[in-house]
């Protein structure tokens, strides 16, 4: 079987003295921004972006999974030690997590944090593998009408995912989809939107926009409580572990949350967030005692811990395969491979086999050094924590400067980062969600590419993007998910009325 | 006028300027001469008539909601005065940047942001840290990664 074949080629490619290192320090590193209170997964690739800019591809890759991986791990530390979770993906965490710690029950919290994140992650690594290669595949017989109308079903999806918001999501990815005209049109050489001045030209990189609203954007919004003070940090355990107790209770939760976030995490848009909330809320009902969640409930731990780790692994499917990056990190990590000079999509299995399934290997070996490194390093990884914000924002902005700056070499972009870091703080205030936005950013331009050539190919006629049988299911799909939530609401509210 | 509907406001605006901006589009000398221009068109008729959506809504919820029920504006909000003058220091520091070098910019820009946050009289932490940062990155960017960063004239860095 080639997969297999691929899959242990990968393994070689891994498990090379310098990537494992890679592998290592990027966990490390990520778990510690992860750590830090507003900061994620999207957030410390940003920022630790420019550490791979003088590696291959390949290695770049695996630093950047490193980093994707350690930051979740981190951000579900901050959430169980100190209730303050690192992101989105880490708020189910704070449910059950805290109350553990403030019943004493810290090293169990944090060891089932790290062994459910683990089994979520090498579970949805092993579904990554069985699939990847037959949607690379499938996805060879798109053409440009087809990818256009996916991008299309892509991004409304992520629009319409912004709970309560969806008319702002919308709005915000067509802001997206405005920026990534700027500059030179690269079919017709006319120069879009650039205002007269020279460096727009070339359009604005969306790495910069990606560190702006993900580093500086995040970290505006948090200067409110920056005099908060420190947060008193448990740093001395006793044995991180778990009783069998304690594992016979979170046994199942793991395994059955392991699939519905990696199923989540491949559908654009949804991401960890999601996963965690639906895998702790469907712990709750199945529970015998639904009473304990949000007490102190160890499943109510181990259950979005395991999904929002499957989750981050199942995002990696829609942008490997498809080039369509499925959350805001792994479009950070697709702005990364695109740096590198890597179109991802199903070329790059056949193209690039060994970057992808590097990666896909270095997904198992990145899980375990993660849980190796969290179990007994866990009482020195938190003393992060105790480091006062005050300290660590400043840190994080000299980061993000330095990233835009080893980007493009220019003085220009600082300005850029300071203007969408406003922009990506005012849209947050204003409840405006920023990751349809950056999605938009980065998709933009094939987009807008897709487009024009199927509009060339039919000669100007667009019946073309409703020719195909894959056109009119993606189009269906797109019509759903914009309709989808309002007929949900239309329907609860028909039974409440009937009820 | 309710601070909630600025923000729909200002995207119809963008949304105007957007597409006033692709009518007045040179035409492509390759290819159909409206061609650069029907992606941007559509972009812009979109945020038109969402943003109009949006503008009807907010000021539907602005009518039904009492005025002490709002949250207080963003500029009241602690710590936007800091978000401010990071922006001024980010300035400073791009205009110093390349005359400057790199450690020396940095240690400037770092060293304004945790007299603003960490306060004056933590000088010594505050300069400690700035210099271990600068240095620190310079070395693992600089001489490690073969990125290149400005140098300081007159210094090895």
């Amino acid at each position: 079987m080639d997969t297999l074949g691929f899959l242990l080629d990968g393994f070689m490619v891994a498990l090379t003295p310098a990537n494992l290192m890679w592998v290592t320090i990027g966990g490390l590193l990520g778990t510690i921004i992860g750590m830090l209170p507003g900061l994620g997964p999207a957030t410390g690739v940003a920022v630790l972006l420019p550490l791979t800019f003088s590696m291959g591809p390949t290695a770049a890759l695996i630093t950047m999974g490193g980093v994707y991986y350690g930051a979740m791990f981190g951000g579900s530390r901050a959430s169980i030690l100190i209730n303050t979770p690192g992101d989105g993906a880490a708020v189910a965490a704070t449910f059950d997590g805290y109350p553990m710690t403030q019943q004493g029950r810290a090293e169990s919290a944090l060891a089932i944090s790290a062994i459910s994140s683990f089994f979520g992650g090498i579970f949805a690594t092993v579904c990554m593998v069985a699939i990847a290669i037959p949607v690379a595949r499938f996805a060879l017989k798109f053409g440009p009408a087809e990818y256009f109308m996916l991008f299309l079903f892509a991004l409304s999806a992520t629009a319409a995912m912004s709970e309560g918001n969806r008319l702002k999501g919308f709005i915000a990815t067509i802001f997206g989809l405005m920026i990534a005209t700027i500059g030179i049109d690269g079919q017709s050489g006319v120069i879009r939107f650039s205002m007269g001045i020279l460096e727009l030209q070339s359009g604005i990189d969306f790495l910069i926009i990606i560190i702006a609203v993900y580093a500086l954007g995040e970290v505006f919004k948090s200067f409110k409580n920056i005099d908060s003070g420190k947060a008193k940090v448990q740093t001395n355990f006793g044995k991180i572990w778990i009783s069998m107790e304690d594992w016979k209770r979170s046994v199942w939760p793991i395994l059955r949350s392991a699939p519905l976030g990696f199923f989540v995490g491949a559908l654009p848009g949804a991401g960890g967030t999601m996963a965690s909330l639906m895998a702790y809320n469907n712990e709750k009902q199945l529970s015998k005692h639904p009473e304990e969640f949000g007490e102190g409930a160890i499943e109510g731990l181990a259950a979005p811990e395991s999904a929002n780790n499957a989750a981050s692994v199942g995002a990696m499917i829609p942008m490997l395969t498809l080039g369509i990056p499925g959350s805001g990190t792994t479009a950070v990590m697709m702005g990364a491979l695109l740096l590198l000079g890597q179109q991802p999509g199903p070329m790059l299995f056949q193209q690039q086999p060994l970057i992808v399934w590097g990666l896909i290997a270095s997904m198992f070996i990145g899980n375990i050094i993660l849980a190796v490194i969290n179990i007994p390093l866990a009482g020195v990884l938190v003393r992060v924590l105790s480091v006062p914000p005050k300290i660590l924002y400043p840190i994080v902005l000299g980061l993000s400067f330095v990233g835009a700056y080893a980007i493009s070499y220019s003085v220009m972009d600082f300005y850029i980062l300071v203007i969408f870091g406003l922009v990506g703080y005012f849209m947050s205030k204003a409840k405006f969600p920023t990751t349809p936005m950056i999605l938009a950013v980065i998709v933009g331009n094939n987009m807008e590419q897709s487009f024009r050539r199927a509009y060339k190919i039919a000669d100007g006629d667009v019946g073309i993007f409703f020719g195909s049988p894959i056109c009119l299911i993606l189009f269906t799909l797109t019509i759903i998910s914009i309709f989808y939530p309002l007929l949900r609401g239309y329907f609860i509210k028909r039974k409440a009325g009937k009820a | 006028m309710s601070l909630s509907v600025l923000p729909s406001l200002l995207f119809f605006v963008l949304g105007l300027v957007y597409t006033t901006a692709t009518v007045m589009l040179p035409d492509a000398s390759i290819g159909r001469a409206y061609e650069p221009k029907i992606f941007p068109f559509m972009l812009g008729f979109i945020l038109l008539v969402l943003s109009l959506g949006l503008i009807a809504r907010e000021l539907k919820e602005v009518r039904g909601k009492n005025e002490k029920e709002s949250a207080p504006p963003f500029y009241k909000e602690s710590g936007f005065n800091k978000i401010l003058m990071t922006c001024v220091f980010a300035v400073l520091y791009a205009l110093i940047f390349n005359k400057a070098g790199y450690v020396i910019s940095t240690i400037i820009f770092l060293e304004l942001e945790l007299i603003l946050f960490n306060g004056k009289e933590n000088w010594k932490v505050n300069t400690a840290v700035a210099l271990v940062f600068s240095l620190f990155i310079y070395i693992i960017f600089s001489k490690v990664l073969g990125v290149f960063l400005p140098l300081t004239p007159g210094l090895w860095i």
